[in-house]
């Protein structure tokens, strides 16, 4: 058997391509996924990090609110280590129209949503950041995810179950025959190193980058891409979901996520050409913190951490080219029955939350291609690390009296944590202070979840995404990364890199306490350092 | 509380304003918030490359030993930068080639000195490298490997690297160690290169820096000794400031006592020490409501690019030629600004280190020159 | 609601830490107990997780010391010590021991000890009793308890109130828990320094302890209680016109700054009339009051700065007036802590890393070898005294001492 032979391959590292993979392989299907870059490097990372309880979408697509409830609810079992049950309210304020919120609660209702009108002041009680003026509240199961985390898991159960991971690997072109695409050619970013890999059938899970694999293929799919910029707190304001009760709109939801929390988003429609390298302007930033302001007022005293910016892919509907009539719900184009090329199916459009139903989607129809029959399980099937859904009794069962740096870890990788290595006490050493990562933790990554610089490290450990954004842990992580992969060269650039990529995001919110650790984050590695 | 000059910040700036200022006689106190950037210093004195008699009066008063050689030095992460006016602990050479052949010396499990780096740096240059991990029982119940932590330990058991060391050389002419040596007991550093049989080059590690805080505390000492006062811990929240006169200040701890002075020294640094505050609208200097140069756009605050120079990083108050800062446009009488609140408003001075001395005793020498009330 | 105009800068003191980690190179416990976190692990960086879920508070923040070290170094004015006990109010839920509790219970354990101060100071020092405090409280069997006298300050200074009030100036004394029922004569000492200045001296109208042995033992709720009853107490005093000096360093920093930053208690409206003794002095003989000293005072003096007189910002003052006395030959040793701090050092389990922290400390006296170590703190005295064997006195103290 060539081992460059596969029964599928997914192409995109995004969510949709991890949970497509992981689909395929518990299937029994042989899986490659190829990514250009890393894990979640498009929409997936660059988002709020909510999962949707479908309340924002019952008004106007109760087909998608109905989905996400249902995702919602699956997912808080099958991916417990990587969502925060926090629930989420739907703020009415004084100059918002109240009367909205009855049609609202209804349209959640019809859509399966368990959508609760409370008392403003209970409101107040349950989030004392919400903006004390509000009229009206109802609460909804809302959640927050990591959406790293949970791409990573997916990887990585496809993994055990013999899946295969390129990563930083690009395709850059399709092997076919006559109508039929029997592989790709691809080159390694990296190291530059070309390959070819073979498969009945290919899914095209590329996100917004999916337009140009397509074209690769020489079939067309109409999308869109649009910006949406965010901003990130340097802690967690909020401990629910607070939203808007009005029509979607702009910076309207602000969501707890781990150690921060997220305020967006915009929405600007851009060239293709800019999907690569998307910059949040100031006066987005500004509009984000007022509006924001509206929902938590203390944001306006809170450190802002980060700003970014993500590319949705947005498509539109076969019969409308022109784009104005963009669905948000799931696309999968078979393009044997479209185009007539064999061997592709693309799945996109979609949302975080419906990543898995959408891989489900997408592996069906692989499977009936295949002629295979076994029944979908993700729906039922914890992911690795997702087996207990508390992650105190985690920790509690692995140390006994564990350290903030182990209650953190296992936070983190749920029931993975017991894999990290301890006894040493090396081992517990922090290289991470500001979310307590250790020396063990980024070993286990290192060891498991396809690393190779200190941003892909960095999407798996949250390692440099607290306040000091890595000022002091990625020196010390590119240590343990260079011994793990034994080039110090390639190391010295990653850490080059990774500050640029913090910086990036730093600059636009650049004043105040920001504008501080900047200044002490140059010193350090120009003076210091000498990097 | 009436001094003769008052500073406001206690680094390099104001230590060298304040040393040069008491040794003629003159008392000063300086208000100190909280420690200051030479914690976060690399050894070697930024823009200060043949240093005169007056610097090295400066740091041979403190008992600080200085030396200069054309040439470079070693940085943490195994390059060369140009080399200045350095600490004993750092070597300077004329080309990169530090040696023949190289014993990189670290401890396991510490991971703010960077070995691996240092080495494949050093290969580069064309020696050969070996890199071992001393496991010293006397760090055994560290909860983590610090620079300071393993410092304080050096103190006394310095010994044991210089054995251990010593066990550890088989060809090498030139041993690299950490930069963890000396903080309180100064001779260690020396100690350490008498008692291993090669060269001994020590590289930087992550900060706060040990050869920095022990500069700092025999500047301070210095300083002490001359007859300053050093208020560690406090505050300047505002001045009293009349006819383009300052009268007094008033901090934190000592609230309505006052600290009335002659003359005051501003030294409070850039953005990091609180010197200069910014929001999304502007640059300011909190203390005085000094004139601050800074561009107005803030999208031209930054440069993009990390590695580039940061254009917020030149800012700094406005002075006249003495270093008298202004007030809308008028120059405070009594009041001078020094070291990095200058921004690079003054080139010739030079930057870092360098602008922080030369300003310091242009101040003094311009206090000096008129007589004491 | 804020204008975007005034989103100016992060009003949660901890989002003030640059991470630089200057803080850690102070901490004296860290240096000693592998098992504390460290100021900025348990302060600032801990709280961004407390934030995200109380389960990530850390029991071993009870290993602080509350020395406020880290906040007189911090370039950032994080108060990292307060975020620290702050935590341990909110977060820690385990039940207090009962030998914390007797530790912190200065002010009962004091009345209850003073009419039979004899057998409690001749009990205290058996040996048997020593080792049986050792083996069932573990309170070190080293450490010496301080002695309790038989009449309390306040009774002594109360039968005084008339003369006192005949001076021209009026000044009210927290006296603390130490001089009323263990050492009186450093409060006889205060008075007669001054007296000497024409001020008369007023116990507040009932004073309890300080409460920080509370705060620091978890017992948050009966602190907050003593610390509202003495906010009114002072509020009393200051509302007459008075200021209120102190001869104890923690009691000032507890009164002035625990109070509002821990305590959450507002005392806005006396803080600044709340002042050491020193201050108080040194603040007349400025303004032109004189002092008069004997000329066959002849003392060499080594000044230990109290941690947190150091925060305070005022050991300055101490400094000031010790170098004024003539015939005093001053040394000033370098600041650290002793170690003690508070009610630490006794139990069992912090004895050695309290003798670890200060050892630098007590080299530095025996190698300077006064005859007098001088310094503003109780619990200072008991570590020094009985770790150097050289005499510790208040700064008020010597100053009475050389009055002529």
């Amino acid at each position: 058997m060539n081992p460059n032979e596969f029964d599928v391959i997914i192409i995109g590292g995004g969510i949709t391509g991890a949970g497509t993979q992981r689909d395929c392989a518990m299937r029994g299907l042989r899986t490659l996924l190829i990514e250009r870059s890393d894990i979640a490097t498009g929409a997936t990372g660059r988002n709020h990090g909510l999962l949707h309880s479908g309340a924002r979408y019952a008004v106007n697509d109760p087909e998608s609110a109905a989905e996400c409830i249902r995702e919602n609810m699956t997912l808080r079992r099958i991916a417990s280590h990587c969502i925060d049950e926090c629930d989420g309210l739907f703020i009415t304020l004084p100059e918002d129209d109240l009367g909205y919120q009855q049609t609202f609660v209804s349209a959640c209702q019809q859509a399966g949503i368990n959508a609760e009108i409370i008392d403003p002041d209970l409101a107040r009680r349950l989030e004392p950041s919400v903006n004390p003026t509000l009229i009206g509240a109802v609460k909804v199961p809302d959640c927050s995810v990591d959406p790293f985390r949970l791409c990573a898991a997916n990887m990585l159960d496809a993994k055990l179950r013999g899946g295969q991971v390129r990563l930083h690997t690009e395709v850059t072109g399709f092997i076919r025959e006559g109508n039929t695409l029997k592989g790709v050619h691809t080159v390694q970013r990296q190291s530059g190193e070309t390959a070819d890999y073979y498969a009945p059938l290919i899914v095209n899970a590329g996100g917004i980058w999916g337009q140009h694999i397509a074209e690769l293929a020489g079939v067309r799919i109409g999308m869109f891409p649009a910006k949406g910029s965010l901003l990130i707190f340097a802690h967690r304001v909020n401990n629910r979901v607070i939203n808007r009760c009005r029509k979607p709109a702009n910076a309207d939801i602000l969501v707890p996520g781990d150690t921060v929390c997220v305020i967006g988003t915009t929405s600007t429609r851009i060239p293709f050409e800019e999907c690569d390298n998307v910059a949040v302007t100031p006066d987005e930033v500004t509009m984000l913190i007022t509006e924001g302001a509206k929902l938590a007022p203390s944001l306006l005293s809170t450190r802002i951490l980060r700003a970014y910016a993500g590319v949705r892919p947005l498509v539109s509907a076969d019969d409308d080219p022109s784009g104005r009539n963009i669905s948000r719900g799931i696309v999968c184009l078979d393009h044997e029955e479209r185009d007539g090329l064999k061997g592709l199916i693309t799945i996109t459009g979609g949302k975080l939350t419906s990543y898995r139903l959408m891989a489900e989607i997408a592996t069906d129809a692989v499977c009936r291609k295949l002629g295979v029959e076994k029944a979908c399980e993700t729906a039922v099937t914890p992911l690795p690390g997702s087996e207990e859904r508390s992650y105190e009794e985690v920790a509690q069962r692995i140390w006994e009296s564990p350290t903030t740096a182990q209650k953190a870890a296992a936070s983190r990788m749920g029931t993975r944590a017991s894999r990290i290595r301890s006894g040493d006490r090396h081992d517990e050493a922090l290289i991470c202070e500001c979310e307590e990562v250790s020396v063990g933790e980024i070993n286990a990554a290192i060891d498991r979840l396809d690393v190779s610089t200190l941003t892909d490290l960095r999407r798996r450990t949250r390692v440099g995404m607290g306040p000091c954004q890595g000022e002091f842990c990625a020196c010390r992580a590119a240590g343990l990364l260079a011994k793990a992969h034994g080039c110090i060269e390639k190391e010295r650039n990653d850490i080059a890199q990774f500050m640029q990529e913090r910086w990036k995001g730093n600059f636009p919110i650049g004043w105040g306490d920001t504008l501080r650790e900047a200044e002490y984050t140059q010193w350090v590695y120009k003076h210091v350092l000498g990097l | 509380m009436r001094y003769d000059t008052v500073i406001i910040g206690g680094g390099l700036a104001g230590l060298a304003a304040g040393i040069s200022l008491q040794k003629e006689g003159r008392s000063c106190a300086i208000v100190s918030t909280g420690q200051n950037a030479l914690h976060f210093f690399s050894g070697t004195f930024e823009s200060i490359q043949e240093p005169d008699q007056r610097i090295l009066d400066l740091f041979n008063g403190a008992g600080i030993h200085v030396h200069y050689k054309k040439g470079v030095r070693l940085m943490p992460l195994g390059s060369f930068r140009e080399s200045g006016l350095s600490l004993e602990d750092v070597s300077l050479f004329p080309t990169p080639k530090i040696g023949r052949k190289v014993l990189i010396v670290n401890f396991t499990g510490y991971h703010d000195f960077f070995s691996a780096f240092l080495a494949e740096g050093l290969e580069k240059q064309g020696m050969e490298c070996r890199i071992r991990f001393l496991n010293l029982p006397e760090f055994a119940n560290f909860s983590a490997m610090r620079s300071v932590q393993i410092a304080r330990k050096m103190d006394i058991a310095w010994e044991k690297v210089v054995q251990e060391v010593r066990l550890l050389i088989k060809d090498e002419d030139t041993v690299v160690l950490p930069q963890v040596f000396g903080l309180r007991e100064t001779a260690v550093v020396s100690r350490i290169r008498q008692g291993i049989p090669a060269q001994v080059v020590f590289a930087g590690t992550m900060p706060p820096s040990v050869p920095g805080i022990r500069t700092q505390m025999q500047l301070k000492q210095r300083f002490e000794v001359l007859g300053g006062t050093y208020l560690m811990g406090d505050r300047v929240l505002k001045a009293h400031v009349h006819d383009g006169v300052v009268h007094s200040i008033v901090t934190k701890n000592l609230d309505q006592h006052y600290l009335e002075a002659d003359s005051f020294i501003l030294a409070t640094g850039g953005f990091f020490s609180k010197g200069l505050k910014s929001n999304p609208f502007q640059v300011s200097e909190p203390i005085f409501g000094l004139d601050v140069e800074y561009a107005l756009d803030r999208n031209q605050w930054y440069n993009p690019s990390f590695a580039a120079d940061q254009p917020y990083m030149a800012y700094g108050v406005k002075t006249d030629a003495q270093l008298k800062a202004l007030r809308q446009g008028e120059s405070l009488k009594n009041l001078y600004a020094i070291g990095s609140i200058l921004g690079q408003s003054h080139p010739e001075l030079g930057s870092g280190a360098g602008l922080a001395i030369r300003s310091a005793f242009a101040a003094a020498d311009d206090i000096l020159s008129t007589p004491s009330v | 609601m804020m204008k975007p105009q005034e989103f100016t800068e992060s009003r949660h003191n901890f989002e003030e830490c640059t991470k630089c980690t200057v803080c850690t190179a102070y901490c004296p416990v860290l240096q000693v107990n592998p098992l504390y976190p460290g100021p900025k692990q348990a302060g600032p960086d801990g709280e961004r997780l407390r934030l995200k879920d109380p389960y990530f508070f850390n029991y071993a923040l009870k290993y602080c010391l509350n020395c406020k070290r880290c906040e007189v170094a911090c370039p950032s004015e994080v108060n990292v010590a307060d975020l620290i006990q702050s935590a341990r109010i909110r977060y820690d839920k385990s039940p207090t021991k009962l030998r914390d509790r007797i530790l912190a219970s200065t002010d009962l354990m004091g009345t209850l000890a003073r009419p039979v101060a004899p057998i409690v100071n001749g009990v205290t020092s058996l040996g048997i009793t020593k080792t049986a405090m050792d083996a069932f409280l573990k309170i070190d069997r080293q450490r010496t308890f301080p002695t309790y006298s038989m009449q309390s300050f306040e009774h002594w200074l109360h039968r005084r109130r008339k003369e006192q009030a005949a001076f021209p100036e009026q000044v009210a004394y927290f006296h603390g828990c130490y001089v009323n029922y263990n050492y009186p004569q450093l409060g006889k000492d205060l008075v007669k320094v001054l007296n000497a200045l024409g001020v008369g001296v007023q116990l507040l109208e009932k004073e309890k302890c300080c409460g920080i042995a509370l705060i620091t033992n978890g017992l948050s709720a009966q602190a907050t209680r003593q610390a509202r009853h003495n906010v009114a107490a002072l509020g009393k005093a200051v509302d007459a016109g008075l200021k209120v000096v102190t001869t104890s360093s923690t009691c000032t920093l507890t009164l002035r700054d625990e109070y509002p930053g821990v305590l959450q208690v507002d005392n806005s409206a006396v803080r600044d009339s709340i002042l050491m003794a020193t201050r108080f002095i040194f603040e007349k003989l400025e303004k032109g009051a004189t002092l008069r000293f004997r000329p066959d005072f002849h003392k060499k003096i080594a000044y230990h700065t109290p941690c947190h007189l150091e925060k305070l910002g005022w050991g300055i003052f101490s400094e000031r007036l010790l170098r004024m006395i003539p015939g005093v030959e001053f040394v000033m040793l370098d600041s650290a802590c002793c170690g003690i701090a508070g009610t630490y050092g006794f139990k069992k389990e912090n004895y050695q890393a309290s003798q670890e922290i200060g050892a630098a400390l007590f080299d530095q006296i025996k190698a300077v070898n006064p005859d007098l170590v001088a310094c503003d703190c109780e619990t200072c005295k008991w570590q020094i005294e009985m770790s150097t064997g050289y005499p510790v006195a208040n700064p008020i103290s010597i100053l009475a001492e050389a009055l002529e």
